[in-house]
């Protein structure tokens, strides 16, 4: 077996359109049902805070440092976000396929 | 439903052990892989986790303060197997927690336990369990892979509920967060059911050889 080229390629795609159309649901959506983690909600209503500083991350819910906040930038930080996490995991598989034996 | 637990809902003993499974598992899923893994194989598995992560942001909201996305682990177990499966969800995992802040870095075994175990052994089970033997193949691939990816989130809401209620941390016992988890997922994990068996029914017709469990 070998996933052929073009097999990748339609992959590769169709990975690419996903990330393109997720800020329709993971921003604009939820704008328009004001949307908020149910975990969130219920450590609001209890008191309790989500316990932040434990670990640094450059990307905080994939936003991206230093973007305005309206859902145009906040769209397209969500999209930047999607294609640099698609593009370490690549990294990772590309990395691992040199290391595995032939 | 988003079920990536944050920092500070699960108190150390919960988050510890769940982190002792994960780490044993692991450590037994690499040993297991290793022989499978070529260079083919892990194209092949980076290439299902950049897709199960970039499904996972189409965060599909919900009137009512909840929403939707899939998780893909019932889908990894289908294609990978238990072991190579849960690899590819831990990469997944590690990802979102370490570079986007999704799910807590104290909460990364229970989130692998519940998406990366759970989900994925309950996926690869029903399927296999269905298809096993021949006759009717599509019909029983679709129903297999439709049950793992439904019935898999709604035991990794369960277990998402049991960490987080057995958790003195979070004021609500397992009576409630049971029971409202898992519902939640079981009702929710319909669609990824139905998503999870249109892919692996295309995947069957376009290139079977890509289904590792069937193999």
């Amino acid at each position: 077996m070998a996933t052929s080229l073009v097999e990748r390629k339609r992959a590769l795609l169709a990975i690419l359109a996903l990330v393109v159309v997720s800020p329709l649901f993971g921003i604009v959506g939820a704008e328009l049902v004001g949307y908020h983690e149910p975990l969130d909600l219920a450590a609001e209503v209890l008191g309790r805070e989500e316990v932040e500083g434990l670990w640094w991350s450059p990307f905080p819910d994939y936003t991206v440092p230093g973007l305005a906040e309206d859902w145009l930038s906040l769209s397209l930080g969500y999209v930047i976000s999607g294609v640099i996490g698609v593009c370490v995991i690549l990294a990772v598989g590309i990395v691992l396929s040199r290391l595995v034996k032939r | 439903m988003h079920v990536h637990i944050p920092d500070g809902f699960l108190d150390p003993v919960t988050a510890g052990a769940c982190y002792a499974v994960f780490i044993a598992y692991t450590a037994y899923a690499i040993y297991r892989s290793r022989a499978l893994m070529d260079q083919e194989t892990s194209i092949l598995a980076s290439l299902l986790a950049a897709g199960i992560f970039a499904a996972q942001m189409l965060n599909w909201p919900l009137p009512g303060g909840t929403s939707l996305h899939m998780v893909g682990g019932g889908l990894a177990g289908i294609l990978l197997g238990p072991w190579l499966g849960e690899l590819t969800m831990f990469l997944v995992l590690l990802v979102q927690c370490l570079l986007f802040h999704d799910g807590g870095i104290t909460a990364l075994g229970a989130n692998v336990l519940n998406m990366g175990i759970v989900d994925v052994l309950l996926g690869y089970a029903l399927f296999r369990l269905l298809t096993k033997r021949g006759g009717g193949k599509r019909t029983r691939a679709l129903a297999g892979a439709f049950l793992g990816g439904w019935l898999g989130i709604a035991l990794a809401g369960i277990a998402c509920g049991l960490e987080i209620g057995y958790s003195p941390a979070f004021p609500y016992g397992v009576a409630i967060s049971v029971p409202v988890m898992g519902l939640w997922h079981f009702g929710l994990g319909l669609i990824e059911g139905a998503v999870t068996a249109l892919v692996v029914d295309y995947l069957m017709r376009k290139s079977p050889s890509l289904i590792l469990s069937l193999r």
